[in-house]
């Protein structure tokens, strides 16, 4: 038996992880930890599981695991807290908001010799792993070029306040495709180049973008991670979608494109179901079978600082208006 | 009655041929192509003479109109001497290949005070007329992040001069038709960040170019253009508009109202599908028609000459990005 906690339910991935543990037959929810007491408690009651809130309390448990869904900026806190307890910690994504917070509870987790995971479900999913395995075999020869696109509707809550997200729309949105772009080419990315504003909110946070970089071996890709989808008319949250491009052909995969339409003259706008595979499922099996097999998780630390570093480099590059080469220098 | 010399004979000339055959008071006289085979196919076709000296249909007193179709780097030479005789003149898309040679072309026509219109025909298009039309309404708010698409196959045309990049300069010159579009909506351009393969990895043996270009406009609209001759099937475009009220989303392979399914042979042989989606009038015919309406009631072309000029000015923009990997300010 594994047993896994929940630190935070303040990203609303968690109730998605929390429930993936519920399914899983030899995996326990040993408890839940949140700063916010009445979200903990309703949530403790809804999974059927103890609450916590103090998180030394929930750490002093004889727990193998705990899963991170707490604001952005708080990231490292918790985590290295876990890490010093001897817990495994999936943490969800982005891994933090600096890159020194992220190379932090790298290090601390390899100190402590517990396992660090980043919750990017997108390469769980079943379109994913088969346009991987396209690639991988050459079916459309070299790649010249990718274009992504993470579209979704505009958060609200914390998200919108930069001290506990560490920004807007960019470093929400382009933390999952980049870290599909470098699982499934392989390749780092080299230059970050990006245009990002505030469009469609009356707020300083960024809202709108698109990004352009160059990743090793030549090939080049953008990256719209705008908050763009109306919240009140959209029939979806959103997307994940990419285009490869190669000498050979291209591949184009929406993630999110096994749906079909439903429309209720209750709820007034039309709206897409999806009935493709849970993808939070697969990466909640991943992480459970690597404490299992004491084996290195399928996405690192390193993975995630990665990501997280293309996103720090848009942001650069539209302040200084050119190209922003990598990687980013971290802040001694 | 309006006198047409049509100078080409290639796959557009064909196009614009129909075209004139399909407006009224105007008269394909002539076809021009330096290889007289082809101008006599397409004469043979449209029931008008053939040539292959072109200074003859320039200089001909009967002809009012001169329509260009030629690759990109003769319309300038034809443009100049077309001006000379005070003809109208219709050229296809881009003006030119480099934006001197287009400032002098309008230059020329302004100064012999000739009509000069350039065939940015996505303007004639039922659906992009109508998505401009809807931004204008303000149904989706303010406009703030905007895609478009346009993928094909390598093109394949005479000469193969597409396969030149010094020629064509590449997938941007099919582009250019959404740069010209994107203008019209949201107005001049700030800055652009291209991405592309660009002479220098342009592979004319692989026959493939791919390009992503990024456009600050100055009214901070965010718009990304993706063009593309990489495609193993048809031709597709897509436009994706979103503002503060709402989005607006297109794309060509969504809105097919046609698909037959036609069996060869009997029994379980495979057949073909073939999507249609037919319009009354082709915006190529649309777009001569203006042209011929604006002449005659002395109006502006909705595409003027300058227009054709900030278009490739966009479009020489992306190229020396994609060559430099610097952000290119208007």
């Amino acid at each position: 038996m594994i047993r896994i906690a929940m630190v935070s339910f303040a990203h609303m991935h968690a109730w998605s992880y929390a429930s993936c543990l519920k399914m899983l037959p030899d995996v326990e929810l040993s408890g839940i930890f949140d700063e916010n007491t009445t979200r903990g408690r309703k949530m403790s009651k809804i999974f059927q599981t103890k609450y916590y809130s103090k998180i030394d309390k929930l750490l002093e448990e004889d727990i193998d695991a705990v899963i991170v869904c707490s604001e952005n900026a708080k990231h490292k806190y918790h985590t290295v807290l876990a890490a010093k307890s001897g817990k495994h910690i999936l943490c969800e994504k982005p891994i933090a908001t600096t890159i020194e917070d992220a190379q932090e509870m790298i290090d601390t987790c390899k100190l402590n010799k517990v396992k660090l995971m980043i919750a990017f479900p997108c390469r769980y999913g079943s379109p994913t792993i088969r346009v991987k395995q396209m690639i991988d075999a050459g079916s459309i020869g070299k790649i010249i070029a990718i274009k992504g696109t993470n579209h979704g509707m505009m958060p609200g809550d914390w998200f919108i306040n930069r001290k506990l997200s560490g920004g807007g729309a960019v470093i929400d949105h382009t933390v999952h495709v980049v870290d599909l772009m470098r699982w499934i080419t392989k390749k780092e990315v080299k230059s970050v180049y990006a245009e990002i504003d505030t469009l469609f909110y009356k707020f300083k946070i960024d809202d709108s973008a698109t990004l352009s970089m160059e990743l090793e071996d030549d090939i080049f890709a953008t990256l719209d991670p705008s908050w763009s989808r109306p919240l009140k008319s959209a029939p979806f949250w959103g997307d994940v979608s990419m285009k490869f491009v190669g000498t050979d052909g291209t591949i184009e995969m929406n993630l999110f494109g096994q749906k079909f339409d439903l429309y209720n003259n209750d709820r007034i706008k039309a709206e897409w179901v999806y009935w493709g595979d849970n993808i939070d499922l697969g990466l909640i099996k991943s992480f459970v079978n690597c404490i299992k097999n004491n084996s290195e998780p399928e996405i690192t630390g390193y993975d995630g600082l990665k990501s997280l570093e293309v996103a720090l480099a848009a942001y650069k590059s539209a302040k200084l208006l050119k190209p922003v080469r990598l990687p980013l220098q971290a802040k001694k | 009655m309006l006198k047409v010399g049509l100078i080409g004979a290639g796959t557009i000339a064909g196009v614009h041929a129909q075209g004139w055959s399909e407006i009224p008071d105007t008269k394909l006289a002539v076809v021009f192509d330096i290889n007289k085979e082809n101008a006599e196919k397409l004469a043979q076709r449209f029931n008008c003479v053939a040539t292959s000296d072109y200074e003859s249909i320039i200089e001909d007193k009967d002809i009012d109109i001169i329509d260009i179709c030629t690759p990109t780097t003769t319309h300038k030479e034809y443009v100049l001497k077309s001006a000379l005789t005070k003809k109208y003149i219709f050229c296809e898309k881009p003006i030119a290949r480099t934006v001197e040679d287009a400032k002098e072309m309008v230059k020329k026509c302004k100064e012999k005070r000739v009509r000069l219109m350039i065939g940015h025909v996505l303007r004639f298009f039922q659906e992009y007329a109508k998505m401009k039309e809807q931004i204008e309404s303000g149904v989706i708010g303010k406009p703030a992040v905007v895609r478009t698409s346009r993928c094909s196959g390598f093109p394949r045309a005479w000469d193969n001069w597409y396969a030149d990049f010094n020629l064509s300069g590449g997938v941007i010159d099919m582009i250019i038709h959404d740069f010209d579009w994107l203008r019209w909506c949201f107005g001049d351009v700030d800055r652009i960040y291209a991405k592309g393969l660009g002479i220098k990895k342009y592979n004319e043996k692989n026959f493939v170019d791919y390009a992503l270009v990024i456009i600050r406009f100055k009214n901070r609209v965010i718009a990304h253009v993706e063009g593309s001759w990489a495609e193993a099937g048809g031709f597709k475009t897509s436009v994706e508009v979103t503002g503060t009220k709402g989005m607006l989303n297109f794309s060509s392979s969504d809105s097919i109202p046609i698909i037959s399914g036609i069996k060869k042979g009997v029994g379980n042989q495979p057949g073909v599908s073939i999507p249609e989606s037919p319009v009354a009038e082709s915006p190529y015919t649309l777009e001569l028609r203006h042209f011929v309406d604006c002449i005659n009631r002395g109006k502006e072309f909705l595409v003027t000459a300058d227009d054709a000029v900030k278009a490739l000015e966009i479009a020489i923009a992306s190229l020396e990005s994609i060559k430099t990997g610097e952000v290119i300010k208007l």
